[in-house]
């Protein structure tokens, strides 16, 4: 497994961001924390470091925004909603992503 | 034990050990270099920040209040390295070439002591460091070379004990290996000690001992820190420590105004009790109808004028070599291991001070005598 984790690093970072919008689209909104515990038993498992520049990166493209939310202890919390522009991208890449595996099957044939 | 730095992150206070410090900040510079020109920069940071911030508070309860370096190092693997734009976007020719994109911060490499490696002063340490080699063969080359050049090169590691800085931060520690300062260094370094102080945590009361005095001074530290960061920005620097060259000048200074001052004590007793009890100083016999009180009066009031001098300037120059005004405990121990070292060395090879020293014993025995028909 360790050997298949090294090896596709690249591949599962390139997906990362639809991993992150794809979780983001199923609820309401969700904060860091939410997010890095759903994935953490997935191979898209991440940590802040990668996570808070990353989802930057997608607040400033506009695909998702977040709102401060005050939590029970501690400082407030940004929870993150996918917007409109988000969910055409989702879309986009769940489309471009069917076309992959698709070519890549017919290419086996 | 370890000192302690209180810092703000993102407006709360928290307490990291000295080496925790070192390794959020050397993380966090880390970041900011990754993060680059991105316009969210100072967010991501802040954002950052609060997670740390988060991950520590869970490790913090109202008994525990101080962040350990060990905790501090899991924090940050918890937390992974800090990817750019580039990175995050999926660029796999970046990830497929894996070199550092940032050459690693490389420091000058220089001469420390080394105390954590160390036997007894770290010098060893900090030069088998500094040359590459293993500190056995650095030891054995001093035990050896003592031997031959009967005793000389143990006045040379006399004195570097003195002029050679005590490596104290983590940036000093991997100046003196000559290796390249980042996180990744600093977090190995930090689980290294970790390992070793569990493992030598209770057997070895001296160094126990020693720990013991840097945590009273650690708590001191800790609230003069706290005092001066009070509204500080976020994992600000501490107060900029005393440069390699002056504490090296400081070193030598002390060292040579502890002998200085080792000597003025040695002649004002050998005065003092040859006044007591021959009557005379240095051959010298002061008038006859002035009392032996008034005399010893004056010989003292002679000596504070003339040592106060030397040990202001030796206790100037402990306290440039520690960072901190010293008590007189430290330099009052360094003067007396000076004066017997000055001492043997001159019994031995100067037959002059010897026939001196021994005079001394004769001072001594007459005064005792003359205490005894007296009093």
């Amino acid at each position: 497994m360790p050997v298949a984790d090294e090896q596709f690093a690249g591949l599962r970072k390139g997906l990362l961001e639809f991993a992150i919008l794809t979780f983001v689209s199923g609820r309401t909104s969700a904060y860091v924390g939410d997010i890095l515990e759903a994935l953490a038993p997935t191979p898209f498992a991440t940590q802040e470091g990668t996570l808070y520049p990353l989802l930057s990166k997608l607040r400033r493209e506009e695909f998702v925004d977040y709102q401060w939310v005050e939590s029970g202890q501690g400082p407030p919390r940004k929870y993150y909603q996918l917007t409109d522009k988000g969910a055409g991208r989702l879309d986009e890449l769940a489309a471009y992503w069917r076309h992959l595996t698709s070519t890549l099957e017919s290419l086996g044939r | 034990m370890e000192r302690v730095v209180t810092i703000n992150l993102n407006g709360n206070s928290y307490q990291l050990e000295e080496p925790a410090y070192d390794a959020l900040r050397a993380y966090m510079s880390r970041a900011e270099a990754a993060l680059g020109q991105n316009p969210d920069k100072a967010e991501i940071v802040r954002d950052l920040e609060q997670a740390i911030a988060d991950k520590c508070a869970a490790r913090l309860s109202p008994g525990k209040t101080v962040v350990s370096a060990a905790e501090m190092t899991r924090v940050l693997e918890e937390m992974g390295p800090v990817e750019g734009e580039a990175e995050a976007g999926a660029q796999q020719q970046q990830q497929s070439s894996a070199g550092p994109q940032h050459e690693p911060w490389r420091p000058a490499r220089r001469l420390y002591r080394i105390y954590s490696d160390g036997a007894w002063t770290g010098v060893s340490a900090g030069m088998a460091a500094y040359a590459g080699i293993d500190v056995a063969w650095v030891r054995v080359f001093w035990i050896l070379s003592a031997i031959f050049t009967g005793g000389f090169t143990a006045l040379i590691y006399l004195v570097l004990i003195f002029a050679v800085p005590v490596a104290s931060t983590s940036e000093e520690l991997a100046a003196a290996h000559g290796a390249p300062f980042n996180a990744q260094e600093v977090i190995d370094r930090a689980k290294r000690e970790y390992g070793r102080f569990t493992e030598s945590s209770g057997e070895n009361w001296r160094r126990e001992e020693r720990r013991w005095r840097r945590s009273m001074r650690q708590q001191q530290r800790a609230w003069e820190s706290s005092w001066g960061n009070a509204s500080a920005q976020p994992a600000m620097a501490p107060a900029q420590p005393v440069g390699y060259a002056e504490r090296m000048f400081a070193g030598l200074f002390a060292f040579v105004f502890s002998i200085i001052t080792a000597a003025l004590l040695i002649a004002f007793l050998i005065a003092f009790f040859s006044i007591l009890s021959s009557g005379s100083i240095f051959g010298w016999t002061p008038p006859g109808d002035v009392p032996t009180w008034l005399v010893l009066v004056v010989l003292a009031i002679a000596y504070a004028a003339i040592s106060s001098p030397f040990s202001a300037l030796q206790r100037t120059s402990y306290a440039t070599l520690s960072g901190r005004r010293t008590g007189g405990a430290t330099d009052g121990l360094a003067t007396l291991a000076i004066v017997i070292l000055v001492g043997a060395f001159a019994w031995i090879y100067s037959p002059d001070a010897r026939d001196f020293m021994e005079q001394g014993y004769v001072v001594i025995r007459d005064f005792v005598t003359y205490w005894d028909r007296h009093w």
